[in-house]
């Protein structure tokens, strides 16, 4: 396998952009596929792997050991998933090197998303990283991907409104009454009929805190099942106008073919209720609510329309945070691939140092055959100034390296070969890497030889 | 240089520093940008609190300084802002009070030593019960008026269904702002009433009559009786929204009206 400076990330993937439903349910690699014997395993062309599938995704983002690594991570996902390559090819992007980063960043932060800042695909990668470990496919590389991928996330959600608003029509009807009431601990919701979206409403008031939740529908029966999963109380339509009052919110959504609460019913309301505020959302059609209740004094009305543009501007505040998240993506893919081009400098650093010790090793040795038997405590204090001459030696030789590295526009190969001559490296390689082993600076001679008489 | 100097200096730098920050903070969306300026704000408040003690002992029954009267209404303004701040967690009132504090501020050190002698007559703890009730009470509807402000853009938005733009995003639920209203009447309005009846009596023990037609009295008692009106409305009849933001507005807007007419009149309670 070719050393790590030589490796470069790959993605190949489809998602919800390059292929309907049904094509990503054909490929889709779902966790049984990664048992102990992974579908994309480690080989001489990969040399690190990790796969994340989603509804709406499925990619593999690897590090390869070859330019064949897509070639073989495809097949593989199609032999994964018992279709050819030939079926799979049509639909698949493959990406490298910083557009793969920049991509992978994309993904982690929902910019990537069929609903732009949504937060369940963070949860998703985590899942597809600890996946990666547990079979042991993530390394020194994609061990670093993804931690950075995170920290982009999370600075995309913290730095950008991206996820500021509702982009669901029950999610922006519960977001509406939050800027109404503020904390919704002390507030009763009124279901009036028994839709679906209404129920979805009032799952999310639930999350929020509401207090209570009453039903209201034609059938009892249907209003009394409904109540049970909310923990509320049911009663029939017909008593609407005398538990009215009793609502802070009311979600209407009954197949009524008229009205069901006209400025009637709010005038006496309001009366009760001593003018409190009432938020009324509107989400049957043809429409439940009459629209003129909206002229009382605290009385706010909302109906489908209203929601859904509600929502379409949400989704376009979304896409200008978006915009801003561009510049998060482009800092922070900067800051990985100097880091994944400084890993090609790493084994010069290792031997520059490794031969500072082996001259101020060799060097002690001739001194200390002058000076005869010296005690431990002398041999430490020796030992640790030296070390300490080494790397003060070497610190700003090895800052300056690693600033002109990367500043060089190509591979870094010319400013490697330049440290290399300077510090004499090629010579020295073979005599550095056996004291590496011993562990320890160096051995002192007089140890050595107590060792050997103990032995 | 004096301690005072010193004091008046450190305030006026922390009450500048938080307003920027806060101001920077909130149009840009940054709330440790907001929470480091309201941090700030807070130490030129403790600041402006130790000058005030400390001039205190400068001050005489028999004289008043205006400047430090100014530094005391402009504390008033922000103590209470502090107080909403502290119970209902709502910060946006510090936008406008801190700049409000520190003009305020800086115009009181600007009229520093401009000392009115009060007759001999005037000089009693009536003076300290009259002038530091209705200067609380001027806090507090002031509190209510930035909360009114605030209350009528933001329900004018979501009623008529146009989309929260930029910082307003960001703000609490109208039932937040409803409460400052309460709080504001609810205790406002009793030391309005303590600020009067405590004048009226002054004026009966100093000079034999409560009420001499001054056109100020006749303006708070305007103000009171709009006030009773408002007070009555909200806490026995569950008045709240458009309608008490509203009041609360016009309360402080006459109220202002009723003190810049001082500093025109010349009336017994001009400090002209």
């Amino acid at each position: 396998m070719p050393p790590i400076m030589d490796r470069q990330i790959y993605t190949v993937g489809l998602n919800h952009k390059t292929a309907s439903v049904e094509i990503r349910e054909r490929f889709a690699l779902s966790a049984p596929c990664f048992s102990e014997e992974s579908a994309i395993p480690l080989s001489q062309d990969i040399a690190e792997v990790a796969v994340l599938s989603t509804c709406n995704r499925v990619e593999i983002t690897a590090v390869g050991a070859s330019a064949n690594a897509p070639e073989t991570l495809l097949n593989a996902w199609a032999a994964a998933c018992r279709h050819t390559v030939e079926e799979l090819k049509p639909y698949v992007y493959v990406l490298s090197g910083a557009e793969a980063v920049t991509h992978f960043f994309h993904v982690a932060s929902s910019l990537d998303s069929m609903i732009l800042g949504e937060p369940q695909i963070l949860g998703q990668m985590k899942s597809a990283y600890r996946r990666a470990v547990s079979l042991k496919t993530s390394r020194v590389i994609l061990n670093r991907l993804f931690h950075r991928a995170f920290t982009v996330a999370k600075r995309v959600r913290t730095e950008t409104g991206i996820a500021s608003s509702a982009v669901s029509i029950s999610y922006a009807a519960v977001e509406l009454a939050r800027r109404i009431f503020g904390d919704m601990r002390a507030y009763t919701a009124m279901l009036i009929g028994a839709g679906d979206m209404a129920e979805l409403a009032a799952t999310h008031l639930l999350h929020a805190g509401i207090a209570q939740v009453l039903v209201a529908n034609r059938t009892l029966e249907h209003a009394r099942i409904l109540a049970g999963r909310f923990n509320g109380e049911a009663f029939e339509l017909t008593a609407l106008s005398s538990r009215l009052h009793e609502a802070d919110i009311v979600i209407s959504s009954t197949g009524a073919p008229g009205l069901v609460i006209t400025p009637e019913h709010i005038r006496n309301v309001m009366k009760k209720r001593k003018n409190r505020p009432m938020f009324f959302i509107d989400i049957a059609v043809p429409r439940d609510i009459d629209p003129a209740i909206n002229k009382f004094d605290n009385v706010y009305l909302y109906d489908i329309d209203d929601l859904k543009e509600v929502v379409e501007t949400n989704m376009g505040q979304r896409r200008e945070e978006a915009h801003k998240a561009q510049s998060i993506i482009e800092e922070e893919c900067g800051l990985f691939l100097e880091w994944l081009n400084s890993l090609a400098l790493q084994p010069t650093i290792v031997s520059i140092v490794e031969r500072g010790r082996q001259i101020a090793r060799d060097e002690f040795l001739k001194t200390a055959k002058r000076l005869g038997n010296l005690d431990q405590n002398t041999y430490d204090a020796v030992q640790d100034m030296l070390e300490a001459v080494v790397k003060k030696m070497n610190h700003d030789p090895i800052v300056f390296l690693k600033q002109q590295y990367a500043l060089e526009k190509d591979s870094g190969e010319r400013c490697i070969d330049y440290a290399q001559r300077m510090f004499n490296l090629n010579k020295d390689r073979k005599k550095s890497r056996m004291h590496r082993r011993t562990g320890c600076f160096f051995t002192p001679p007089a140890l050595t030889a107590r060792n050997k008489e103990s032995a | 240089m004096m301690t005072s100097e010193l004091l008046a200096i450190l305030t006026v730098c922390l009450y500048a520093l938080g307003a920027v920050c806060i101001l920077a903070g909130t149009l840009a969306r940054r709330k440790s940008v907001c929470a480091g300026g309201e941090m700030l704000a807070l130490c030129g408040f403790i600041a402006h609190t130790v000058s005030l003690g400390l001039g205190l002992g400068q001050q005489y029954l028999g004289s008043f300084d205006r400047g430090y009267l100014l530094q005391v209404l402009s504390w008033c303004l922000l103590a209470v802002v502090f107080l909403i701040w502290w119970r209902l967690k709502l910060a946006i009132l510090l936008l406008f009070a801190v700049p409000i504090t520190l003009a305020l501020y800086v115009f009181s050190l600007h009229m520093a030593g401009s000392i009115r002698q009060l007759p001999m007559s005037m000089a009693r703890p009536f003076f300290l019960l009259h002038i530091g009730t209705l200067f609380s009470s001027l806090a507090f509807m002031s509190a209510g008026f930035g909360a009114g402000i605030v209350f009528l853009i933001l329900e004018n938005k979501i009623k008529n269904k146009q989309p929260l733009s930029g910082f307003q995003r960001d703000l609490p639920a109208l039932a937040t702002f409803d409460k400052v209203n309460k709080i504001s009447v609810f205790l406002g309005f009793p030391l309005f009433t303590i600020g009067i009846v405590s004048g009226f009596i002054w004026a009966e023990i100093v000079w034999g009559r409560s009420f001499s037609g001054d056109p100020k009295e006749i303006v708070s008692l305007g103000i009171l009786a709009l006030y009773a009106v408002f007070f009555h409305q909200r806490m026995a009849l569950g008045w709240q929204g458009k309608k008490t933001a509203a009041m609360a507005i016009l309360i402080f807007v006459v109220s202002l009206f009723s003190l810049y007419a001082n500093t025109i009149l010349n009336t017994h309670h001009s400090f002209a």
